[in-house]
């Protein structure tokens, strides 16, 4: 058992992204056709539908033999999801997108907020280390979902289809080039090499948009694990450095609260970031809509703005 | 237990490089968000809007109800006010009204009595004379008849209706004197 335990000790302090990394489950031949990623993700987004629809029957209006009461919410979790829905979609969105586009984009932004949110939570979830504990080597759950890049990629190109969707229906194609123009064309004829190079940084400016999403949420994720991993190893280098009994104690206790201190920093950004990833997509969303107001020198105060209020809520989050 | 175990894993498994686009699980995410989206699309998301549409409407209808109970109840109470107002003032109308019918009927009353009491007396004092005078008439009538009678016994005699007469007149006179004094 202690050399069982040396030996895994040596491992996990040998790389701390060892952790975070998705695993091979199942090969044919040299293709994989199963990660623990995958696996994670199937049942985390499971949960969440089977959550999402037991609060959402309870959210529902009641029949009519309950009188008043088949108005009211019943249930803690029902109300928890209640009260994150409603502030979303009144404080958040329907002040970026207004309340004809919020209603029509609600259904796919709340989704993909949940969808976010209870992957980043399951991650929080200790599963594979728990198993391991147990004695299992091979487990096929664990992880966090979202730390896989592949993952975070796929939900921004499902954004970024939704985006230009939403930017040629409202624009018209004539309308979505002369957009990425910056309002440079039709111009005077000398501006028309700086308007090329404004539609060159705007047609990027597609494809960059999407990618931050999935990269500021998977660097998120696999920061946030790896500091817990590293911080928990603290106490297997104090082991490897021959410290004595006091000096190896004392480490692993500060690094073990650290560790508990960052694992709630982690639930806050568990949540924080399935909000950004979806409140981003809504504000590039409203840049996309055809509205007099967003002219080219708007849309950088429009995301200065966005990214002003994240930055208020942020520190105000912190704060309490 | 020292936390680190935490940390341990098999190494029996190969792992992905961190930063590797593998299809696979990018395939999966983008078909698990689909069917996802999808259920709470069609599943989830109208049960909660609905639940929250119809509180909302719920809510507003009855603020709505309350705020027109509430004006409905104010106007009600203007209303009975006023008729208070009124009802009082009517009432005080025929108070008066009434005070003025009494005093007049009070009034006509004392003077129909007056003159019923005036007429009543006039009436007696009539009936008082005329008593007065048959009586009188009846008196001279049998003072007549009494005198005849002493005066035949007296004279022993008969005496003519002409004496009689003379006698009778004499004896009223004598009878009117004897009154007067």
């Amino acid at each position: 058992m202690h050399e069982n335990a040396m030996h895994m000790l040596t491992l996990a302090a040998a790389d701390p992204i060892d952790h975070v990394t998705d695993k091979y489950l199942l090969k044919i031949g040299d293709t994989p056709i199963l990660t623990m990623h995958m696996v994670t993700l199937i049942i985390a987004t499971g949960i969440m539908l089977w959550a999402m629809w037991t609060a959402a029957k309870s959210i529902d209006t009641g029949p009519e033999s309950d009188g008043n009461d088949r108005y009211i919410t019943k249930g803690r979790f029902a109300q928890l999801i209640e009260a994150m829905v409603v502030y979303l979609r009144d404080e958040m969105l329907e002040p970026v997108l207004g309340k004809e586009h919020t209603r029509r984009y609600l259904p796919f932004l709340l989704s993909l907020f949940f969808f976010v949110l209870f992957n980043n939570l399951f991650g929080m979830i200790p599963v594979m280390d728990f198993l391991h504990l147990l004695g299992a080597h091979n487990t096929w759950i664990g992880g966090t979902a979202t730390a896989n890049i592949a993952i975070t990629g796929a939900l921004a190109l499902v954004a970024f289809v939704l985006i230009e969707a939403h930017a040629f229906r409202e624009q018209g194609v004539k309308g979505w080039l002369l957009h990425n123009f910056g309002g440079l064309v039709p111009g005077p004829i000398l501006l028309f090499p700086i308007a090329l190079i404004v539609f060159v940084v705007e047609i990027a400016g597609h494809f960059i948009k999407p990618t931050a999403l999935a990269i500021r949420l998977f660097a998120n994720m696999v920061a946030g694990h790896t500091l817990m991993a590293v911080l928990l190893s603290f106490g297997y280098a104090a082991v490897e450095a021959g410290m004595g009994t006091f000096g190896i104690g004392t480490i692993t206790v500060v690094s073990g609260i650290s560790a508990i201190v960052v694992t709630f920093l982690e639930l806050f950004v568990s949540f924080l970031q399935a909000f950004i990833f979806m409140f981003l997509t809504a504000v590039f969303i409203s840049l996309m809509s055809h509205d007099d107001e967003h002219e080219a020198g708007h849309e950088e105060d429009t995301v200065a703005h966005s990214e002003h209020q994240l930055a208020t809520e942020m520190q105000e989050a912190v704060a309490h | 237990m020292n936390l680190w175990f935490l940390l341990a894993k098999s190494d029996d498994v190969e792992h992905a490089d961190v930063m590797a686009m593998n299809w696979l699980p990018a395939v999966t995410s983008l078909i698990v968000f689909l069917l996802a989206f999808g259920f709470l699309a069609k599943v989830v998301w109208p049960k909660i809007t609905k639940g929250l549409d119809d509180r909302e409407r719920k809510i507003r209808e009855t603020i709505a109800a309350a705020d027109k109970a509430k004006e409905d109840a104010e106007k009600a109470l203007a209303e009975y006010q006023e008729n208070l107002v009124k009802a009082r003032e009517e009432a005080n109308a025929m108070i008066a009204q009434a005070k003025s019918d009494a005093k007049a009927a009070g009034e006509e009353l004392r003077r129909s009595n007056d003159a019923d009491l005036a007429e009543i007396k006039q009436r007696a004092t009539r009936e008082i004379e005329s008593a007065k005078r048959s009586a009188i008439t009846e008196l001279h009538a049998e003072a007549s008849m009494l005198a005849t009678a002493i005066a035949s016994k007296i004279l022993q005699r008969e005496i003519s209706a002409q004496d009689q007469q003379k006698l009778v007149d004499e004896t009223l006179g004598e009878m009117g004197r004897l009154q007067d004094n």
